[in-house]
């Protein structure tokens, strides 16, 4: 098949296209000065030349917050009924390959087992284009978990920047191909001078096999290194809340004593009420503890129970950590 | 929030949608501890709805969340199903308000449970403390009720206070049948002076009770101190630990393996237990 290009005007058909269709188009924005995945108008609303989004695009798939069921608590009776998802046709461009790569790991997790349909109706009705790093930073780390820019694990469509300010296109999954064919009036064929992409070094004191091994070994729990690794980690969350395979979630009850709503919200494995038993025995009582259980789960549990990246290295946690704990320095730690 | 969008029918399969239950009878078993008797609100559920001994389940009150706890009945008494809990929290607090005639709501059953039917000929010793009565109590029910099944039956049961032994009407019961060894105790300083039962640790008075290890399973439940040495205490007494059972009961908000807060370092406590033996937990990370 021939390359297809989506040109600056392209793309504000394509962005058009979709909308009228139903859809809403997701892409990085600005919005108080940080860079943000948010629904788009117009192509001029998409920013250029950045590393990559504050937020993960999960939450177009996993919500921050939604509402599961709804309960009415009658006279003589009570009401509960479940709630569909809203799950409008959903276009995410300007995913970055890293980002793009953590869905195996939540398509793994939301249907182990039993099917959580939130999440799986909005996956379907999701098209992921992933666009080409041409720019990275000191915290990207993606090549040292077996990444690149031109990752293509989990893109319906992989795009990269040209030089004349539009996109080359290759349409990867059927959904992708599908998409492209849908608004096709938006591409044109052709080809065009690419920009150079950005890779970041790989960190050559990193070795997964190693820290795969080492964390096998269960003794290492019992290991003071955690407690020296985490000290200054003051369990805000944040690293949870930007990660984009972190998935943890508690389910709540809102509403007035005669009606309400049940809520999924996320949740992160860094605060001490996570595990708190009702006796008051926390399995997890300390913050190291936390921070081993959630490096376990990028590097063993993800990896082990569900064949999947846990961590894809788009070194978000790193940029919005408050006391500068870098994963990759814990990934050195675990490659002794 | 608009009523508008409730529906009767539900048009995807929700797994966090509990069913409906009515409490149709409420137990005082000690200080903030009592049991329900649920039934299904949905007569056809009533009659279909089958459990595992073991399993799990979270249970609702509106308005307030979800709260698990182990099915504390028998799968062999059909039609209805029972929780013990202790009034802890925001949840339990509100089941606590509830009266019999209420509804709450019902999730389950999940996680896997005790294999019973592989302890066919074998003898059984039930080692429970405080409120971890409740689950080791739908293994002792399910048993006795096909009694010939099994060899002998020890019970060894404890809590801080006699008022903190819950079941006691059916203590008096087992303690009464001829085909079941129980052991009461409560710890130093819980007697009453009419106490007739033991004073002292539940590991300690396992001890003393020494039941024989040969073809015998054991199934604990209590507190985590208390397994812990529960556990060294069997060793001690021959039993191997493939032959011991416990239950954990971790946190857990979905039960269906997805929230992620049961594990136990790579195990989820609601996909692949609760019930383990000292074999599978010895194997574990120290994440307790």
């Amino acid at each position: 098949m021939a390359e297809k290009i989506l040109s600056k005007d392209g793309l504000t058909g394509l962005i058009a296209s979709v909308t009228e269709n139903g859809g809403r188009f997701i892409a990085p924005t600005i919005v108080a000065r940080q860079i943000v995945f948010k629904k788009v108008a117009a192509a001029s609303d998409i920013a250029g030349d950045y590393v990559l989004a504050r937020n993960s695009f999960k939450e177009f798939l996993f919500p921050q917050t939604e509402v599961i069921a709804e309960f009415k608590l009658g006279k003589d009776k009570v009401e509960m009924s479940g709630v569909e998802p809203r799950t409008p046709y959903t276009v995410v461009f300007g995913a970055r390959p890293c980002e793009a790569a953590s869905l195996a790991g939540l398509r793994a997790l939301f249907t182990w087992d039993f099917v959580d349909e939130f999440f799986t109706k909005r996956d379907e009705k999701t098209v992921v284009i992933t666009v080409g790093c041409t720019r990275g930073d000191d915290s990207c780390f993606c090549t040292t978990v077996n990444l690149s820019p031109e990752a293509t694990e989990g893109a319906d469509v992989y795009m990269r920047e040209t030089e004349d300010g539009g996109y080359s296109v290759s349409p990867l999954t059927d959904k992708g191909r599908k998409f492209v064919e849908a608004h096709e009036l938006a591409f044109s064929s052709g080809a065009a001078k690419l920009k150079p992409l950005f890779s970041p070094e790989k960190i050559k004191e990193v070795d997964l096999k190693r820290i795969s091994e080492r964390l096998k070994d269960k003794s290492h729990y019992d290991d003071p290194v955690w407690a020296k690794l985490a000290r200054k980690c003051i369990g805000c969350g944040a690293c949870t809340f930007t990660c984009p395979t972190c998935r943890c979630f508690d389910i709540t009850d809102e509403g007035t004593a005669f009606e309400g709503e049940r809520r999924k919200n996320w949740d992160a494995c860094q605060y001490d009420s996570f595990t708190l038993h009702a006796s008051g025995h926390n399995p997890r009582e300390h913050q190291y503890q936390r921070w081993r259980n959630r490096f376990m789960c990028k590097f063993n549990f993800y990896p082990e129970k569900f064949s999947s990246k846990g961590c894809v290295g788009c070194g978000r946690c790193i940029r919005v950590c408050p006391v500068r704990l870098d994963i990759t320095d814990v990934m050195e730690e675990f490659s002794k | 929030m608009s009523m508008q969008v409730l529906k009767d029918v539900v048009e995807m399969n929700n797994i966090y949608l509990p069913h409906l239950v009515t409490i149709d009878e409420i137990i005082e078993e000690a200080p903030d501890v009592r049991s329900f008797k649920l039934v299904f609100q949905d007569p056809a559920l009533r009659e279909s709805f089958e459990f595992k001994t073991g399993q799990f389940a979270l249970y609702s009150a509106f308005g307030l969340g979800e709260s698990t706890f182990c099915i504390a009945s028998s799968p062999t008494r059909k039609g209805y199903v029972e929780c013990t809990f202790r009034r802890s929290g925001r949840v339990t607090g509100g089941l606590a308000q509830l009266s019999v005639g209420d509804t709450m709501g019902f999730r389950g059953p999940y996680g896997n449970y005790f294999p019973v039917d592989e302890w066919k000929g074998k003898n059984l010793v039930f080692i429970a403390g405080g409120i971890g009565l409740p689950p080791v109590r739908s293994v002792i029910w399910n048993v006795l009720d096909r009694r010939e099944d099994f060899g002998n039956i020890t019970i060894v049961y404890g809590a801080k206070t006699v008022a903190d032994l819950v079941y006691k009407e059916e203590l008096k019961g087992w303690d009464e049948r001829g085909d079941v060894t129980l052991v009461q105790t409560v710890d130093p300083g819980g007697q009453t002076p009419d106490w007739k039962g033991k004073v002292g640790f539940v590991p300690t008075v396992l001890e003393e009770a020494a039941p024989a290890a040969e073809n015998t399973v054991a199934v604990t439940c209590g507190p985590p101190i208390m397994i812990k040495f529960v556990l060294s205490t069997l060793g001690k007494l021959g039993f191997a630990d493939q032959s011991v059972f416990t239950t954990l009961e971790n946190k857990m908000k979905c039960g269906v393996g997805k929230c992620g807060r049961c594990n136990v370092g790579d195990v989820y406590v609601c996909k692949e237990g609760p019930v383990y033996t000292a074999a599978e937990i010895k194997r574990m990370y120290n994440d307790f």
